[in-house]
């Protein structure tokens, strides 16, 4: 039975579009020709959840089986859920809105922590129990995946079981392995035992965890021989070849990014040391440009979207983006649909391109130097110079732009006030840069806006055992920046570090941290990452009241030899890799991207992308 | 270039979507059906459409106009209207379209609509009371309601906005639905939103009530002082 929303109970609330569905390409079938119901969970509003294409691709590929019926379920936002929670309606499925409780599978997936409380918020909307030890044979199976899934142990109480790597290969086997075991009665533990044989399924409850008097782990073991120890991730080999869906959800409300997003490759060769998803999503895998610009008509025919972006992590590596783009802004000019460019490497041909496409905007650049000093940059492994970066902005200059986006991240391992000061330098070389350009060539009025959030420590990173500052380090940081930054022409931003502060936690917690989640959650936390709805100070109490110290987490430096919580994770890097890049870090050594030279990753075990002949 | 003028419902499913949510909607229905759609010059180009009076959120509808300017003359209301219809979503349809004569804007000619209004109140009310009553309240010389306009709320009199009010009685056991048949003033010179209507109504009855629903059945534009229906107009 589909739950009743009154009429008078949607026009109450903000935006009542994000709850009622009928979208254009959502998929309706009859719930009762289907084996399996799935619903899944985006732990954020329907505007952000909406925008992101992991969603989109699971959604139709889960539909694409006649068997299954997949639906989608955002958090609802505050007054909708006090609405709900009023009248008894629990959380549904947008498509049939029948209640999610009655489903196979909720899954979430999991872009950041600070969406964990939304997950047991959304669990308790639905009525499903909280932890899996609570759950038994009629309840739905909750499971999850993304990003934030490789350090699964904060959410290893909560979700029955985790799947490893690119959705898109593992989420049908699990599915096939379902249709087996439905109706033959045997029991949901016996089901979980069933797939903890597919590679890449990480089942919590069958691990044992012991600690040792510090609290740092002691052991992690499998409670049965025949579970594994190392949970392998999963890739999709050839990007060409896997599922992607020829239409999307158009949306009647504005979402983040409404538009079509062309997925132009997996991974990153840069190797920067602070960044989660150049490692995890290792190899490098690109898909042709000739697939693309297929995928780019049909999606653009389905959907009648005026506007196309290119995703991936660094667009410009793209080795086709030439013939790509040249491609796309030749088919789509005649179609009136916009390219919108990311922030691309500046050079000519750039330039150029970003001319045609956006014809006559000439504001916003992005540039992430992410620190301030050369050293600083080598440690961290970005492979930009100054030299790059002024050529890029004079360049861009002397094309009219005026407008100068700069990101930088505070608290990275070594960083001193002099690196601190030298983001406000390189700042005012911009300024300079741009004082240098003829009158005639440049735009009206310099705006340079310098950006920094706080440097978090990820897991499979090499930096995942450094320590993140303290908030008084980071905020002495912020002013002493803030104090450096003198020119009209330069705008200051930063981040909020205390948010900073949880996502260290979350991103390194091991199974103890899992309590903060679940006594924050009932002392009212939820929509964390949305500034009006975080509640540092209760963190604090969850802690305190948890009896588990954040900053155990957070501000600790680890040795190479201590066993992390996600060290039965294997995402193909090894940590032989990990800790030499680690200390090649702390000796300010760059290592080459993977296309220049192999680094030896281990990566190659995948036998694909970039580093499959390797 | 060519203008078409089509009038179409919008039902249930999107009756929750913003008015200007609704102008993407056929944008990109448009862009779908690949129709020939006229677009602005300049930086960020618009499809050439124009709609009548945006709708509440929350009202349905059976007489929405909108006027579309396409670039191929040759090109058939009848084609466009089943074209379009193909990439709607479910809930809106059009229901005819013809060729625009007029030059006139759509938007500032409209001068009247018509809702129905359905009632439920649990005050007793008899058929031949309610009359009485209601005649009493047009019979009023002024009638101010509290309108809420960009700069806060604002007295209003409504009197001259309202053109005809009838209504039907459905006793149920304790609670009576009422259905309310209203044509008011609209457009952008006086606009009466029949929520309002109603709980200027019921107040001066002194009724409890709730709005079940709103329906738009009817939208008029004036043309030459007279109230002509959208897809008749000839001048
Ligand atoms: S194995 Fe070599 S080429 Fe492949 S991802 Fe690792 S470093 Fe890069």
């Amino acid at each position: 039975m589909s739950v009743k929303l009154s009429d008078a109970l949607l026009k109450s609330v903000e935006k009542p579009s994000r709850y009622t569905g009928n979208e254009w390409n959502s998929v309706i079938k009859d719930p009762k020709s289907v084996d399996i119901r799935f619903a899944f969970c985006f732990p954020d509003s329907y505007e952000v959840g909406m925008s992101h294409l992991g969603m989109k691709i699971l959604y139709h590929l889960l539909n694409e089986r006649n068997d299954c019926y997949c639906e989608r379920v955002f958090a609802p936002w505050t007054d909708m859920e006090e609405k709900m929670r009023q009248n008894n309606i629990p959380l549904y499925g947008l498509e049939s809105k029948d209640p999610i409780k009655d489903f196979d599978f909720v899954g979430f997936t999991l872009q950041y922590e600070m969406s964990f409380t939304n997950i047991i918020n959304m669990l308790d909307l639905a009525g499903i129990p909280l932890t899996s030890d609570k759950r038994s044979d009629g309840d739905s199976f909750v499971c999850a995946g993304g990003p934030c899934a490789y350090n699964p142990e904060p959410l290893a109480d909560i979700i029955d079981f985790f799947m490893m790597g690119e959705g898109e290969e593992i989420i049908n086997e699990v599915m096939d392995a379902y249709a087996k075991w439905k109706g033959t009665g045997r029991t949901r533990q016996e089901f979980l035992e069933d797939i903890v044989k597919i590679e890449g399924i990480y089942v919590p409850a069958f691990y044992d965890v012991s600690y040792n008097e510090d609290g740092t782990i002691k052991s992690f073991v499998p409670k049965k021989p025949d579970y594994p120890v190392k949970i392998k991730k999963r890739i999709i080999k050839d990007m060409d070849k896997v599922y992607f869906p020829e239409k999307v959800i158009v949306p009647y409300t504005d979402i983040v990014h409404d538009r079509i997003m062309l997925e132009v490759f997996r991974g990153c060769t840069r190797g920067c040391r602070f960044c989660q998803a150049g490692f995890i999503y290792r190899p490098v895998r690109e898909k042709s440009h000739k697939r693309l610009l297929e995928l780019a008509n049909k999606l653009e025919e389905s959907s009648g979207y005026e506007e196309i972006s290119l995703t991936s992590l660094s667009t410009s590596d793209y080795t086709e983006l030439h013939e790509l783009t040249t491609g796309l802004l030749e088919e789509m000019e005649e179609k009136k649909v916009n390219l919108s460019l990311p922030s691309l490497r500046i050079d000519s041909f750039s330039l150029d391109l970003m001319e045609k496409a956006q014809k006559v905007r000439k504001s916003g650049l992005t540039f992430a130097p992410e620190a301030g000093t050369q050293r600083l940059r080598d440690v961290i492994n970005k492979g930009v110079t100054e030299e790059d970066l002024l050529n890029a902005v004079s360049l861009a200059f002397n094309g009219g732009w005026n407008g100068v986006k700069l990101y930088f991240m505070l608290g990275l391992p070594t960083e001193t006030m002099e690196d601190v000061e030298g983001i406000a330098d390189l700042a005012y070389k911009v300024v300079n840069a741009y004082k240098n350009v003829p009158r005639e060539k440049k735009g009206k009025g310099l705006n340079v806006t310098v950006s920094t959030s706080s440097f978090v420590p990820k897991a499979f990173t090499p930096f995942q055992w450094e320590p993140q500052d303290s908030r008084e380090v980071l905020n002495e940081k912020q002013m002493f920046l803030k104090s450096k930054i003198r020119s009209k022409q330069v705008t200051y931003n930063y981040h909020e570090n205390r948010l900073s502060l949880l996502e260290a936690v979350f991103a390194r917690g091991d199974r103890k941290t899992c309590k903060v989640l679940l006594k924050a959650w009932e002392m009212g936390c939820k929509f964390d990452s949305w500034g009006e709805h975080f509640k540092f100070d209760v963190w604090m109490k969850a802690f305190e009241d948890c009896g588990v110290d954040p900053y155990f987490y957070a501000t600790r430096k680890r040795d190479y030899e201590e066993l992390l919580p996600w060290d039965h994770i294997d995402i193909g890097v090894s940590k032989k890799y990990l800790i030499s890049e680690s200390k090649k870090a702390l000796e300010g050594k760059v290592t080459p991207n993977c296309r220049v030279n192999c680094g030896g990753c281990g990566a190659t075990i995948f036998d694909s992308g970039i580093c499959g002949g390797n | 270039m060519t203008i078409i003028r089509v009038k179409f419902r919008r039902g249930d499913e999107v009756k929750f979507i913003s008015h200007l949510d609704l102008m993407k909607v056929f944008e990109r229905a448009i862009r779908r059906a690949r129709l020939p759609i006229a677009y602005s010059q300049g930086f960020n180009p618009h499809p050439g459409m124009v709609f009548g009076l945006p709708l509440g959120v929350g009202v349905t509808s059976e007489a929405e106009y909108g006027d579309f300017e396409i670039t191929d003359d040759g090109m058939s209301p009848q084609e466009f209207a089943d074209r379009l219809n193909l990439q709607l979503p479910k809930g809106i349809e059009v229901l005819s379209a013809k060729k625009k004569m007029s030059k006139q804007n759509i938007m500032a000619t409209i001068a009247a609509s018509e809702y129905v209004v359905i009632v439920g109140t649990p005050a007793e009310c008899s058929q031949k009371a309610l009359k009485t009553a209601i005649d009493k309240y047009l019979s009023q010389e002024e009638i101010v309601v509290k309108k809420k306009t960009k700069n806060g709320v604002k007295d209003t009199d409504i009197r001259g906005m309202i053109f005809d009010l009838n209504f039907e009685l459905q006793p149920c056991e304790n609670f009576n639905i009422i259905r309310f048949t209203a044509l008011v003033s609209a457009g952008s010179k006086a606009n009466l939103k029949p929520d309002l209507l109603i709980e200027s109504l019921c107040g001066y009855l002194g009724f409890e009530y709730e709005i079940d629903r709103i329906h738009r059945t009817k939208l008029f534009v004036r043309s030459q002082d007279q109230l002509l229906d959208p897809m008749e107009e000839v001048v």
